[in-house]
């Protein structure tokens, strides 16, 4: 990757995004640092998932202005499964599921294509066993077919568990806390916050409850593709109260 | 019973020989009788006796008229409990062979089809006995340039239950017509059809379930991943006699299309006589998820592995149901080595 300043992992820089012709993200700003934890929150269509897509690189939003840099490289031609390899990683609203793939193979796949090389094998099922633990996960994940059948919290902690297990640079967190009871968000927090020192965190939701759990530094308000408001965590608190209306009039 | 010379050839409006013609897969020319040599079929875990040809009723198809003449013998394999393990060898220009399958009590036979001959014939027949289990798997993996003519024919008891996996790797123009009847009550068929096409593979399968008594039950799936040319073709003919009350039958038929010049076909067709039965089917045909994709390359493979696992775990899934253990991790095993050798290289 190329050259970084200090510590920081993602700067987008007036960003445009459209998908299949129509605009949703219109001059977006934003700078992540090693060890911050961003919120961002705002009404459903303001772009929040497009934001989370467009970093992870997928292929159905095309980028028509501004530019994306991470770890101080312009990645707009950087492959999906590069961007992964560079440790990047997005935890996603809706996990496709794998019909016939199970998820003990299908981490160890992944885990052996971010780390460069399969893990001994020993040393990942002991990896694989704490890991499971800290997300309260049954074994018996690991013989099911990833996300077949699989409950909205189900599917949550396997987003996490591949969290831990891939320990990313820049964790995009879409929605995670969405379908989670509130034990089961406790612990998907617990998990965020065990890796989130080293990392740089983009967290999407729509609730403070989350936000109770994993302490954002900065949290931003986006609305129709732009970030219009920044503060500190005191600002999710504002619109858990308030709502969206004053935001948008300030906007 | 008719002889091959003597017999008519099938014209293409017959829904068997509508997308391969027998001359095609013929292994000189539709008018000669060549001479054919014997497939080598060995195993060391069971006793596989060879006799004189049976008789076997069969009907006037002309792929089993014409093996009927060119196989003069028959191995006949009385399968203990257990799994055995039979390696079906071909190597010469024309090699054939008949197998006989005799199931008294629980059993799994695994066949694995290998070798490089130009040609060959492959006729399976068995009988499940009354309350006897039978699993058979079936690994084609012949070499890129051979012909495989399969016919089969399976007959299963009162309460017997027949489960019956094909994965079908090899060969460069495969034609399997794989007829199974349900002549006891409270008989079960369950039936398990994985392909794989690539290069220009052409892999036809017809698949025909006739259920005679009531209280029967059958299941077919056959999920075909078809990649640069290859071409593959399921038909399905499920029967149920008005004697047949109270039946249970399905059957579903998926492609996964991975080029834009591969072809596949699905048509499963059903003949009801009965009124008190439930049957169902249905034919899906559709190019790799885009979400599956990202989803699994945000994970860190390549385009090359997340496809490998999709087909894998498309493949997989065509034998989520079969029973026994051993036939499908081995059926799994191969599979994966083969898509491994196939799709990342």
């Amino acid at each position: 990757m190329g050259e970084m300043m200090g510590d920081e992992l993602l700067r987008i820089e007036n960003l445009h995004v459209s998908v299949e012709g129509t605009s949703i993200i219109k001059g977006l700003n934003l700078t992540i640092n090693r060890g911050e934890i961003h919120a961002i929150m705002g009404r459903n269509g303001a772009g929040k998932s497009t934001l989370a897509n467009v970093v992870m690189g997928h292929p159905a939003y095309e980028i028509t202005q501004g530019t994306i840099h991470y770890k101080g490289s312009n990645i707009e031609e950087m492959e999906v499964f590069q961007r992964a390899r560079e440790g990047m990683f997005l935890s996603f609203q809706y996990p496709a599921a794998i019909p016939g793939v199970q998820v003990g193979t299908f981490l160890r796949k992944s885990v052996a294509s971010v780390r460069g090389e399969a893990p001994p094998p020993r040393e990942f099922r002991k990896e694989l066993k704490n890991a499971m633990e800290q997300l309260s996960m049954d074994r018996s994940f690991l013989s099911r077919y990833v996300n077949q059948g699989f409950s909205g919290g189900e599917k949550k902690r396997l987003e996490i568990l591949q969290l831990l297990l891939l320990q990313p640079d820049l964790a995009l967190l879409d929605e995670t806390d969405s379908g989670l009871d509130i034990d089961a968000l406790r612990i998907v927090a617990e998990g965020i916050n065990s890796v989130a020192q080293n990392t740089g965190c983009l967290v999407i939701t729509h609730y403070q409850r989350l936000l109770d759990l994993v302490k954002p530094d900065v949290v931003h308000v986006l609305l129709d593709g732009k970030i219009v408001q920044s503060g500190g965590p005191e600002l999710a608190l504002k619109l858990e109260d308030e709502g969206y209306d004053w935001v948008e009039a300030l906007a | 019973m008719t002889s091959y010379l003597d017999a008519s050839l099938p014209t293409r409006s017959e829904h068997l020989w509508r997308y391969t013609p027998w001359s095609r897969v013929h292994p000189t020319k539709v008018d000669e009788l060549p001479s054919v040599g014997e497939l080598v079929i060995v195993s060391t875990d069971l006793e596989i006796k060879t006799s004189s040809k049976m008789n076997i009723q069969h009907g006037n198809d002309i792929a089993r008229i014409f093996l009927d003449e060119v196989v003069e013998q028959t191995h006949v394999l009385t399968p203990g409990d257990g799994i055995s393990h039979i390696e079906i060898r071909a190597g010469g220009h024309a090699v054939a062979a008949h197998i006989h399958i005799e199931a008294t009590q629980t059993s799994s036979v695994m066949f694995h089809l290998s070798g490089e001959a130009e040609w060959v014939g492959l006729w399976l027949t068995g009988n499940i006995g009354s309350n006897s289990h039978l699993s058979v798997g079936l690994i084609n993996e012949l070499s890129s340039e051979s012909i495989l003519v399969r016919t089969d024919n399976w007959n299963v008891e009162r309460d017997g239950n027949f489960e019956l996996a094909t994965l079908s790797l090899g060969g460069q123009r495969i034609k399997s017509d794989i007829r199974t009847t349900l002549s006891g009550s409270n008989s079960t068929h369950k039936q398990f059809i994985a392909v794989h096409g690539h290069g220009t593979r052409h892999d036809d399968h017809h698949i025909e379930i006739h259920h005679q008594q009531p209280h029967t039950n059958s299941k077919l799936v056959v999920n075909a991943a078809c990649d640069d040319r290859s071409h593959s073709v399921g038909t399905g003919a499920l029967t149920i006699d008005d004697e047949a009350q109270h039946t249970d039958a399905g059957q579903v038929f998926r492609n996964l299309l991975l080029s834009q010049s591969a072809r596949a076909e699905a048509i499963p067709e059903l003949e009801v006589m009965a009124n008190e039965v439930a049957a169902a089917h249905g034919a899906a045909s559709a190019p790799l998820d885009q979400m599956q994709m990202h989803y699994l390359m945000s994970r860190g493979l390549s385009k090359e592995e997340a496809t490998a696992m999709l087909v894998e775990g498309f493949l997989v899934d065509s034998f989520v149901e079969v029973r026994s253990d051993s036939i499908r991790e081995a059926m799994q095993t191969r599979l994966t080595v083969h898509l491994e050798c196939k799709l990342i290289g």
